[in-house]
Protein backbone atom coordinates (compact mmCIF):
# COMPACT_ATOMS: atom_id res chain seq x y z
CA UNK A 1 0.00 0.00 0.00
CA UNK A 2 1.51 3.33 -1.08
CA UNK A 3 1.21 6.62 0.74
CA UNK A 4 -1.90 7.59 -1.22
CA UNK A 5 -3.41 4.19 -0.61
CA UNK A 6 -2.88 4.52 3.15
CA UNK A 7 -4.38 7.99 3.15
CA UNK A 8 -7.45 6.81 1.28
CA UNK A 9 -7.78 3.88 3.66
CA UNK A 10 -7.69 6.20 6.66
CA UNK A 11 -10.35 8.45 5.15
CA UNK A 12 -12.63 5.50 4.48
CA UNK A 13 -12.30 4.35 8.09
CA UNK A 14 -13.02 7.86 9.36
CA UNK A 15 -16.11 8.25 7.17
CA UNK A 16 -17.37 4.88 8.38
CA UNK A 17 -16.84 5.86 12.03
CA UNK A 18 -18.68 9.18 11.64
CA UNK A 19 -21.50 7.40 9.86
CA UNK A 20 -21.87 4.88 12.70
CA UNK A 21 -21.89 7.66 15.30
CA UNK A 22 -24.55 9.63 13.43
CA UNK A 23 -26.61 6.48 12.97
CA UNK A 24 -26.55 5.78 16.73
CA UNK A 25 -27.47 9.37 17.61
CA UNK A 26 -30.18 9.36 14.94
CA UNK A 27 -31.59 6.12 16.30
CA UNK A 28 -31.82 7.55 19.83
CA UNK A 29 -33.39 10.73 18.47
CA UNK A 30 -36.01 8.63 16.70
CA UNK A 31 -36.68 6.33 19.68
CA UNK A 32 -37.32 9.28 22.01
CA UNK A 33 -39.30 11.37 19.46
CA UNK A 34 -41.54 8.43 18.61
CA UNK A 35 -41.95 7.87 22.36
CA UNK A 36 -40.81 4.26 22.09
CA UNK A 37 -38.45 5.15 24.99
CA UNK A 38 -39.66 7.68 27.54
CA UNK A 39 -37.82 11.01 27.74
CA UNK A 40 -37.21 10.28 31.43
CA UNK A 41 -34.86 7.45 30.50
CA UNK A 42 -33.13 8.82 27.41
CA UNK A 43 -32.83 12.25 25.87
CA UNK A 44 -32.87 13.39 22.29
CA UNK A 45 -29.30 14.24 21.25
CA UNK A 46 -30.60 17.55 19.90
CA UNK A 47 -32.02 18.39 23.30
CA UNK A 48 -28.77 17.38 25.04
CA UNK A 49 -26.86 19.68 22.69
CA UNK A 50 -29.30 22.45 23.58
CA UNK A 51 -28.77 21.81 27.29
CA UNK A 52 -24.99 21.94 26.90
CA UNK A 53 -25.36 25.23 25.04
CA UNK A 54 -27.55 26.57 27.84
CA UNK A 55 -25.10 25.46 30.55
CA UNK A 56 -22.36 27.50 28.92
CA UNK A 57 -24.55 30.37 27.69
CA UNK A 58 -25.88 31.35 31.12
CA UNK A 59 -22.44 30.63 32.65
CA UNK A 60 -23.96 28.30 35.25
CA UNK A 61 -21.44 25.57 34.62
CA UNK A 62 -18.24 27.63 34.81
CA UNK A 63 -18.26 27.88 38.59
CA UNK A 64 -18.77 24.13 39.04
CA UNK A 65 -16.27 23.26 36.32
CA UNK A 66 -13.67 25.38 38.03
CA UNK A 67 -14.39 23.81 41.43
CA UNK A 68 -13.99 20.30 40.04
CA UNK A 69 -10.84 21.16 38.14
CA UNK A 70 -9.32 22.79 41.21
CA UNK A 71 -10.05 19.74 43.38
CA UNK A 72 -8.64 17.45 40.73
CA UNK A 73 -5.52 19.49 40.03
CA UNK A 74 -4.61 19.92 43.71
CA UNK A 75 -5.16 16.24 44.58
CA UNK A 76 -3.50 14.99 41.43
CA UNK A 77 -0.37 17.11 41.67
CA UNK A 78 -0.03 16.32 45.34
CA UNK A 79 -0.32 12.59 44.70
CA UNK A 80 2.10 12.76 41.76
CA UNK A 81 4.81 14.43 43.86
CA UNK A 82 4.15 12.36 46.95
CA UNK A 83 3.82 9.14 44.95
CA UNK A 84 7.07 9.59 43.05
CA UNK A 85 8.88 10.72 46.22
CA UNK A 86 7.55 7.76 48.21
CA UNK A 87 8.50 5.32 45.47
CA UNK A 88 12.00 6.74 45.29
CA UNK A 89 12.37 6.69 49.05
CA UNK A 90 11.32 3.06 49.29
CA UNK A 91 13.72 1.79 46.63
CA UNK A 92 16.69 4.05 47.19
CA UNK A 93 16.86 3.91 50.97
CA UNK A 94 18.18 0.49 51.97
CA UNK A 95 15.68 -1.73 53.81
CA UNK A 96 12.88 0.85 53.45
CA UNK A 97 10.90 -1.21 50.98
CA UNK A 98 11.20 -4.43 52.96
CA UNK A 99 10.03 -2.60 56.06
CA UNK A 100 7.20 -0.49 54.67
CA UNK A 101 5.87 -2.72 51.89
CA UNK A 102 3.27 -4.60 53.99
CA UNK A 103 1.90 -1.33 55.36
CA UNK A 104 1.67 0.18 51.90
CA UNK A 105 0.06 -2.94 50.48
CA UNK A 106 -2.51 -2.96 53.28
CA UNK A 107 -3.37 0.69 52.64
CA UNK A 108 -3.60 -0.03 48.93
CA UNK A 109 -6.04 -2.86 49.57
CA UNK A 110 -8.57 -0.66 51.36
CA UNK A 111 -11.37 0.18 48.91
CA UNK A 112 -10.95 3.95 48.90
CA UNK A 113 -14.67 4.75 48.52
CA UNK A 114 -15.34 3.31 51.95
CA UNK A 115 -13.30 6.06 53.61
CA UNK A 116 -15.18 8.89 51.93
CA UNK A 117 -17.76 9.26 54.75
CA UNK A 118 -14.96 9.30 57.35
CA UNK A 119 -13.05 11.86 55.34
CA UNK A 120 -16.22 13.95 55.41
CA UNK A 121 -16.21 13.72 59.17
CA UNK A 122 -12.58 14.79 59.37
CA UNK A 123 -12.40 17.37 56.61
CA UNK A 124 -15.96 18.61 56.03
CA UNK A 125 -17.48 18.67 52.56
CA UNK A 126 -15.34 21.37 50.98
CA UNK A 127 -12.20 21.48 48.85
CA UNK A 128 -9.90 19.58 51.21
CA UNK A 129 -12.36 16.64 51.34
CA UNK A 130 -12.24 16.23 47.54
CA UNK A 131 -8.49 16.82 47.36
CA UNK A 132 -8.00 14.01 49.86
CA UNK A 133 -10.22 11.69 47.83
CA UNK A 134 -8.39 12.45 44.57
CA UNK A 135 -5.10 11.93 46.40
CA UNK A 136 -6.15 8.52 47.71
CA UNK A 137 -7.40 7.48 44.27
CA UNK A 138 -4.04 8.35 42.62
CA UNK A 139 -1.25 8.04 45.16
CA UNK A 140 -0.77 4.27 45.40
CA UNK A 141 -0.73 3.62 41.66
CA UNK A 142 1.90 6.30 41.16
CA UNK A 143 4.02 5.13 44.11
CA UNK A 144 3.98 1.47 43.04
CA UNK A 145 4.71 2.30 39.41
CA UNK A 146 7.63 4.46 40.50
CA UNK A 147 9.01 1.49 42.43
CA UNK A 148 8.61 -0.79 39.41
CA UNK A 149 10.12 1.80 37.09
CA UNK A 150 13.18 2.38 39.24
CA UNK A 151 13.78 -1.35 39.49
CA UNK A 152 13.81 -1.54 35.71
CA UNK A 153 16.96 0.56 35.55
CA UNK A 154 19.40 -1.50 33.52
CA UNK A 155 22.38 -2.86 35.45
CA UNK A 156 24.60 -1.93 32.51
CA UNK A 157 23.45 1.70 32.65
CA UNK A 158 24.34 1.87 36.34
CA UNK A 159 27.74 0.39 35.57
CA UNK A 160 28.39 3.20 33.09
CA UNK A 161 27.56 5.73 35.81
CA UNK A 162 29.93 4.00 38.21
CA UNK A 163 32.77 4.07 35.69
CA UNK A 164 32.25 7.83 35.40
CA UNK A 165 32.33 8.14 39.20
CA UNK A 166 28.80 9.55 39.34
CA UNK A 167 27.62 10.72 42.76
CA UNK A 168 24.50 9.20 44.30
CA UNK A 169 22.46 12.26 43.32
CA UNK A 170 23.81 12.24 39.75
CA UNK A 171 22.96 8.57 39.45
CA UNK A 172 19.39 9.25 40.56
CA UNK A 173 18.83 12.28 38.34
CA UNK A 174 20.72 11.17 35.24
CA UNK A 175 20.15 7.41 35.22
CA UNK A 176 17.44 6.16 37.55
CA UNK A 177 14.70 8.72 36.99
CA UNK A 178 15.01 8.71 33.18
CA UNK A 179 14.88 4.89 33.28
CA UNK A 180 11.75 4.99 35.42
CA UNK A 181 10.04 7.80 33.48
CA UNK A 182 8.08 5.65 30.99
CA UNK A 183 6.61 3.49 33.77
CA UNK A 184 5.82 6.53 35.91
CA UNK A 185 4.00 8.15 33.00
CA UNK A 186 1.81 5.10 32.55
CA UNK A 187 0.62 5.56 36.13
CA UNK A 188 0.20 9.31 35.67
CA UNK A 189 -2.13 8.69 32.74
CA UNK A 190 -4.15 6.02 34.51
CA UNK A 191 -4.49 8.07 37.68
CA UNK A 192 -5.56 11.18 35.78
CA UNK A 193 -8.73 9.33 34.82
CA UNK A 194 -9.32 7.73 38.22
CA UNK A 195 -8.50 11.00 39.98
CA UNK A 196 -11.22 12.81 38.09
CA UNK A 197 -13.61 10.01 39.00
CA UNK A 198 -12.61 10.55 42.63
CA UNK A 199 -13.37 14.25 42.51
CA UNK A 200 -16.75 13.70 40.82
CA UNK A 201 -17.73 10.88 43.13
CA UNK A 202 -16.83 12.93 46.18
CA UNK A 203 -19.01 15.75 44.89
CA UNK A 204 -21.89 13.39 44.23
CA UNK A 205 -21.74 12.04 47.77
CA UNK A 206 -21.34 15.30 49.66
CA UNK A 207 -20.73 18.79 48.39
CA UNK A 208 -22.26 22.17 47.68
CA UNK A 209 -20.88 22.60 44.20
CA UNK A 210 -18.80 21.00 41.43
CA UNK A 211 -19.83 19.06 38.33
CA UNK A 212 -20.70 15.97 40.37
CA UNK A 213 -23.02 18.03 42.51
CA UNK A 214 -24.60 19.59 39.42
CA UNK A 215 -25.20 16.13 38.02
CA UNK A 216 -26.91 14.92 41.19
CA UNK A 217 -29.12 17.99 41.18
CA UNK A 218 -30.12 17.37 37.56
CA UNK A 219 -30.97 13.72 38.12
CA UNK A 220 -32.88 14.39 41.32
CA UNK A 221 -35.06 16.80 39.34
CA UNK A 222 -35.47 14.15 36.62
CA UNK A 223 -33.79 16.54 34.18
CA UNK A 224 -32.35 13.73 32.06
CA UNK A 225 -31.26 15.94 29.18
CA UNK A 226 -29.23 18.16 31.48
CA UNK A 227 -27.68 15.10 33.13
CA UNK A 228 -26.57 13.81 29.73
CA UNK A 229 -25.24 17.28 28.96
CA UNK A 230 -23.11 17.28 32.13
CA UNK A 231 -21.89 13.76 31.43
CA UNK A 232 -20.78 14.91 27.98
CA UNK A 233 -18.92 17.90 29.45
CA UNK A 234 -17.20 15.68 32.06
CA UNK A 235 -16.13 13.24 29.37
CA UNK A 236 -14.60 16.03 27.30
CA UNK A 237 -12.76 17.31 30.40
CA UNK A 238 -11.38 13.83 31.05
CA UNK A 239 -10.19 13.46 27.46
CA UNK A 240 -8.53 16.88 27.60
CA UNK A 241 -6.68 16.10 30.83
CA UNK A 242 -5.32 12.85 29.41
CA UNK A 243 -4.40 14.75 26.25
CA UNK A 244 -2.31 17.18 28.29
CA UNK A 245 -0.50 14.29 29.98
CA UNK A 246 0.12 12.57 26.65
CA UNK A 247 1.61 15.80 25.36
CA UNK A 248 3.87 16.03 28.39
CA UNK A 249 4.92 12.42 27.95
CA UNK A 250 5.74 13.03 24.30
CA UNK A 251 8.01 15.90 25.28
CA UNK A 252 9.76 14.03 28.07
CA UNK A 253 9.91 10.42 27.00
CA UNK A 254 8.71 9.48 23.57
CA UNK A 255 11.30 11.25 21.48
CA UNK A 256 13.88 8.64 22.39
CA UNK A 257 11.64 5.60 22.33
CA UNK A 258 11.74 3.45 19.24
CA UNK A 259 8.21 3.31 17.96
CA UNK B 1 52.76 5.69 34.33
CA UNK B 2 49.56 4.07 33.29
CA UNK B 3 50.32 0.40 33.47
CA UNK B 4 48.70 -2.32 35.56
CA UNK B 5 50.29 -4.73 38.00
CA UNK B 6 48.00 -7.68 38.64
CA UNK B 7 49.27 -9.77 41.54
CA UNK B 8 47.81 -13.12 42.46
CA UNK B 9 44.24 -12.11 41.66
CA UNK B 10 41.51 -14.66 42.26
CA UNK B 11 37.77 -14.19 42.13
CA UNK B 12 35.28 -16.50 43.78
CA UNK B 13 31.56 -15.92 43.47
CA UNK B 14 29.83 -16.88 46.66
CA UNK B 15 26.49 -18.57 47.17
CA UNK B 16 25.57 -22.13 48.05
CA UNK B 17 28.17 -23.55 45.68
CA UNK B 18 31.04 -21.05 45.38
CA UNK B 19 32.58 -20.99 41.94
CA UNK B 20 36.10 -19.85 41.30
CA UNK B 21 36.07 -17.63 38.21
CA UNK B 22 39.65 -16.44 38.21
CA UNK B 23 42.57 -18.24 39.77
CA UNK B 24 45.87 -16.65 40.71
CA UNK B 25 46.34 -14.21 37.83
CA UNK B 26 49.73 -12.51 37.63
CA UNK B 27 50.04 -10.00 34.83
CA UNK B 28 51.91 -6.81 34.06
CA UNK B 29 50.34 -4.48 31.52
CA UNK B 30 52.81 -1.91 30.19
CA UNK B 31 52.07 1.75 29.67
CA UNK B 32 50.93 2.37 26.09
CA UNK B 33 50.61 -1.33 25.33
CA UNK B 34 47.78 -2.91 23.35
CA UNK B 35 47.02 -6.10 25.21
CA UNK B 36 44.51 -8.67 23.99
CA UNK B 37 42.92 -11.03 26.47
CA UNK B 38 41.63 -14.10 24.70
CA UNK B 39 39.56 -16.94 26.01
CA UNK B 40 36.41 -18.99 25.52
CA UNK B 41 33.18 -17.82 27.12
CA UNK B 42 33.06 -18.53 30.82
CA UNK B 43 36.81 -18.19 31.31
CA UNK B 44 36.43 -15.07 33.45
CA UNK B 45 37.93 -12.62 30.97
CA UNK B 46 35.11 -10.11 31.45
CA UNK B 47 35.51 -10.49 35.21
CA UNK B 48 39.20 -9.73 34.89
CA UNK B 49 38.38 -6.61 32.87
CA UNK B 50 35.83 -5.46 35.44
CA UNK B 51 38.43 -5.92 38.16
CA UNK B 52 40.83 -3.73 36.17
CA UNK B 53 38.00 -1.19 35.80
CA UNK B 54 37.39 -1.29 39.55
CA UNK B 55 33.77 -2.38 39.06
CA UNK B 56 34.51 -5.57 40.98
CA UNK B 57 37.02 -6.31 43.71
CA UNK B 58 39.15 -9.44 43.60
CA UNK B 59 38.49 -12.03 46.30
CA UNK B 60 42.21 -12.25 46.90
CA UNK B 61 45.29 -10.62 45.39
CA UNK B 62 45.62 -7.01 44.37
CA UNK B 63 45.76 -4.75 41.35
CA UNK B 64 48.07 -1.75 41.16
CA UNK B 65 47.54 0.98 38.65
CA UNK B 66 50.10 3.74 38.07
CA UNK B 67 51.73 3.17 41.44
CA UNK B 68 48.57 3.02 43.54
CA UNK B 69 46.43 0.13 44.64
CA UNK B 70 43.03 0.01 42.90
CA UNK B 71 40.03 0.64 45.11
CA UNK B 72 37.24 1.37 42.64
CA UNK B 73 36.32 2.82 39.27
CA UNK B 74 38.17 5.90 38.09
CA UNK B 75 37.83 8.37 35.27
CA UNK B 76 41.40 7.65 34.14
CA UNK B 77 40.26 4.19 33.10
CA UNK B 78 37.67 4.35 30.32
CA UNK B 79 35.48 1.31 29.72
CA UNK B 80 33.86 0.25 26.46
CA UNK B 81 31.19 -2.33 27.19
CA UNK B 82 30.15 -5.36 25.22
CA UNK B 83 26.64 -3.99 24.96
CA UNK B 84 27.44 -0.32 24.37
CA UNK B 85 24.89 0.63 27.05
CA UNK B 86 24.15 4.05 25.63
CA UNK B 87 21.38 5.85 27.48
CA UNK B 88 18.39 5.64 25.13
CA UNK B 89 16.93 8.90 26.49
CA UNK B 90 20.00 10.90 25.46
CA UNK B 91 21.07 11.95 21.99
CA UNK B 92 24.39 10.58 20.75
CA UNK B 93 26.19 13.84 21.58
CA UNK B 94 24.66 13.91 25.08
CA UNK B 95 25.73 10.31 25.63
CA UNK B 96 29.30 11.14 24.72
CA UNK B 97 29.20 14.12 27.10
CA UNK B 98 28.03 11.98 30.01
CA UNK B 99 31.36 11.60 31.82
CA UNK B 100 32.21 15.27 31.35
CA UNK B 101 28.79 16.20 32.72
CA UNK B 102 29.35 14.08 35.82
CA UNK B 103 32.58 15.96 36.45
CA UNK B 104 30.92 19.33 36.04
CA UNK B 105 32.74 20.43 32.88
CA UNK B 106 31.18 23.61 31.46
CA UNK B 107 28.61 23.17 28.73
CA UNK B 108 30.52 24.77 25.86
CA UNK B 109 33.70 22.87 26.62
CA UNK B 110 31.71 19.68 26.97
CA UNK B 111 30.19 20.11 23.56
CA UNK B 112 33.56 20.79 21.92
CA UNK B 113 35.28 17.82 23.54
CA UNK B 114 32.44 15.49 22.65
CA UNK B 115 32.39 16.77 19.08
CA UNK B 116 36.10 16.13 18.65
CA UNK B 117 35.71 12.48 19.62
CA UNK B 118 32.52 12.04 17.63
CA UNK B 119 34.47 13.20 14.59
CA UNK B 120 37.36 10.91 15.51
CA UNK B 121 35.20 7.79 15.65
CA UNK B 122 33.38 8.76 12.47
CA UNK B 123 30.00 9.80 13.88
CA UNK B 124 29.97 13.32 12.45
CA UNK B 125 26.42 14.20 11.49
CA UNK B 126 24.84 11.78 13.98
CA UNK B 127 25.17 14.02 17.04
CA UNK B 128 21.47 14.65 17.43
CA UNK B 129 20.26 11.15 16.65
CA UNK B 130 19.07 8.89 19.44
CA UNK B 131 20.74 5.50 20.02
CA UNK B 132 17.83 3.54 18.52
CA UNK B 133 18.56 5.25 15.20
CA UNK B 134 22.11 3.83 15.11
CA UNK B 135 23.35 0.50 13.77
CA UNK B 136 25.23 -1.85 16.10
CA UNK B 137 28.61 -0.71 14.79
CA UNK B 138 27.70 2.95 15.18
CA UNK B 139 26.54 2.35 18.74
CA UNK B 140 29.95 0.86 19.53
CA UNK B 141 31.61 3.89 17.96
CA UNK B 142 29.53 6.12 20.21
CA UNK B 143 30.48 3.97 23.22
CA UNK B 144 34.14 4.38 22.29
CA UNK B 145 33.74 8.16 21.91
CA UNK B 146 32.01 8.29 25.31
CA UNK B 147 35.01 6.59 26.93
CA UNK B 148 37.57 8.69 25.04
CA UNK B 149 35.87 12.03 25.77
CA UNK B 150 37.10 11.91 29.37
CA UNK B 151 40.72 11.68 28.29
CA UNK B 152 41.43 8.36 30.04
CA UNK B 153 44.92 6.93 30.21
CA UNK B 154 43.61 3.43 29.64
CA UNK B 155 40.85 1.96 27.52
CA UNK B 156 39.31 -1.25 28.86
CA UNK B 157 37.30 -2.92 26.12
CA UNK B 158 35.03 -5.89 26.81
CA UNK B 159 34.33 -7.75 23.56
CA UNK B 160 33.27 -4.45 22.05
CA UNK B 161 32.86 -5.78 18.51
CA UNK B 162 31.24 -9.08 19.45
CA UNK B 163 27.76 -8.19 18.26
CA UNK B 164 28.48 -6.57 14.90
CA UNK B 165 28.72 -8.24 11.49
CA UNK B 166 32.10 -9.42 10.25
CA UNK B 167 32.86 -6.67 7.71
CA UNK B 168 31.86 -3.90 10.12
CA UNK B 169 34.03 -5.58 12.68
CA UNK B 170 37.11 -5.44 10.47
CA UNK B 171 36.45 -1.75 9.82
CA UNK B 172 36.05 -1.08 13.56
CA UNK B 173 39.35 -2.87 14.25
CA UNK B 174 41.16 -0.68 11.71
CA UNK B 175 39.58 2.44 13.17
CA UNK B 176 40.46 1.42 16.71
CA UNK B 177 44.12 0.98 15.75
CA UNK B 178 44.11 4.38 14.04
CA UNK B 179 42.66 5.98 17.18
CA UNK B 180 45.04 4.07 19.45
CA UNK B 181 48.00 5.36 17.45
CA UNK B 182 46.67 8.91 17.50
CA UNK B 183 45.76 8.93 21.22
CA UNK B 184 48.58 6.82 22.67
CA UNK B 185 46.53 5.03 25.29
CA UNK B 186 47.03 1.74 27.02
CA UNK B 187 44.36 -0.64 25.68
CA UNK B 188 43.18 -3.88 27.27
CA UNK B 189 40.98 -5.64 24.75
CA UNK B 190 38.94 -8.69 25.71
CA UNK B 191 37.78 -10.95 22.89
CA UNK B 192 37.00 -14.56 22.03
CA UNK B 193 38.11 -14.10 18.42
CA UNK B 194 41.66 -15.40 17.83
CA UNK B 195 42.34 -13.40 14.65
CA UNK B 196 41.04 -10.23 16.25
CA UNK B 197 43.25 -10.71 19.30
CA UNK B 198 46.35 -11.27 17.15
CA UNK B 199 45.63 -8.54 14.60
CA UNK B 200 45.16 -5.90 17.30
CA UNK B 201 47.47 -6.78 20.16
CA UNK B 202 51.13 -6.33 21.06
CA UNK B 203 50.62 -9.36 23.24
CA UNK B 204 47.85 -11.91 23.50
CA UNK B 205 47.04 -13.39 26.90
CA UNK B 206 45.34 -16.74 26.48
CA UNK B 207 43.11 -17.73 29.40
CA UNK B 208 41.95 -21.25 30.04
CA UNK B 209 38.53 -21.80 31.54
CA UNK B 210 37.04 -22.91 34.85
CA UNK B 211 38.71 -21.36 36.73
CA UNK B 212 40.27 -18.69 34.51
CA UNK B 213 44.03 -18.99 34.56
CA UNK B 214 46.72 -17.59 32.30
CA UNK B 215 47.52 -20.38 29.89
CA UNK B 216 50.17 -18.64 27.82
CA UNK B 217 51.17 -15.19 26.69
CA UNK B 218 51.94 -14.76 22.99
CA UNK B 219 54.11 -11.92 21.73
CA UNK B 220 52.99 -10.31 18.47
CA UNK B 221 56.10 -8.42 17.33
CA UNK B 222 54.79 -7.52 13.84
CA UNK B 223 55.00 -3.82 13.03
CA UNK B 224 51.88 -1.81 12.26
CA UNK B 225 50.13 -1.26 9.96
CA UNK B 226 49.62 -4.99 9.80
CA UNK B 227 48.09 -7.02 7.00
CA UNK B 228 45.51 -9.55 7.98
CA UNK B 229 47.11 -12.15 5.67
CA UNK B 230 50.62 -11.58 7.07
CA UNK B 231 52.30 -14.98 7.35
CA UNK B 232 53.75 -14.13 10.78
CA UNK B 233 50.32 -13.23 12.18
CA UNK B 234 48.79 -16.38 10.75
CA UNK B 235 51.57 -18.44 12.34
CA UNK B 236 50.79 -16.93 15.75
CA UNK B 237 47.09 -17.63 15.21
CA UNK B 238 47.90 -21.26 14.48
CA UNK B 239 50.01 -21.51 17.62
CA UNK B 240 47.12 -20.12 19.64
CA UNK B 241 44.64 -22.58 18.07
CA UNK B 242 47.04 -25.38 18.94
CA UNK B 243 47.28 -24.17 22.53
CA UNK B 244 43.48 -24.00 22.79
CA UNK B 245 43.23 -27.52 21.38
CA UNK B 246 45.72 -28.77 23.96
CA UNK B 247 43.64 -27.33 26.77
CA UNK B 248 40.52 -28.95 25.40
CA UNK B 249 42.06 -32.40 24.96
CA UNK B 250 43.62 -32.39 28.41
CA UNK B 251 40.23 -31.42 29.84
CA UNK B 252 38.37 -34.18 28.04
CA UNK B 253 41.08 -36.58 29.16
CA UNK B 254 40.27 -35.68 32.75
CA UNK B 255 36.65 -36.49 32.05
CA UNK B 256 37.33 -39.90 30.55
CA UNK B 257 39.58 -40.98 33.42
Amino acid sequence: MGYDGKKRYRWRILIGQVALLLACLGMIEYLVRAEIVGSLYLSKPTQVAEEIYKLFADGEIFHDLLVTLKEFAAGYLLSAFAGIATGMFLVLVPHAENFFRPFLSALLAIPKVTIIPLLMLWLGIGLSHKVAIVFLFCFFTIAFNTITGIKQTAEAHLKVARVFEASKLQTIVKVILPSAAPTIFVSLRVSAATGLVGALFGEMVASKDGLGNLLVQATSLYDTAKAFGIITVVTVVSVLIIGVIDLLEKRVVLKWKSS
Amino acid sequence: MAGFEVRGVSKVYGGATPTETLSNIDLTIEDGEFLSILGPSGCGKSTLLEILAGLQLPTSGEVWFGGAKLKGPGIERGVVFQDPSLYPWRSVAKNVQLGLEMRGVAKGERREDAQRYLDLVGLKGFEHKYPHHLSGGMKQRAGLARALANGPEVLLMDEPFGAVDHLTRLQLQDDLLRIWEAEKKTVVFVTHDVSEAVFLGDRVVLLSPRPGRINRIFQVPQARPRRRDDAGLLKIQNDIYAAIHEVKSSESLEFTI
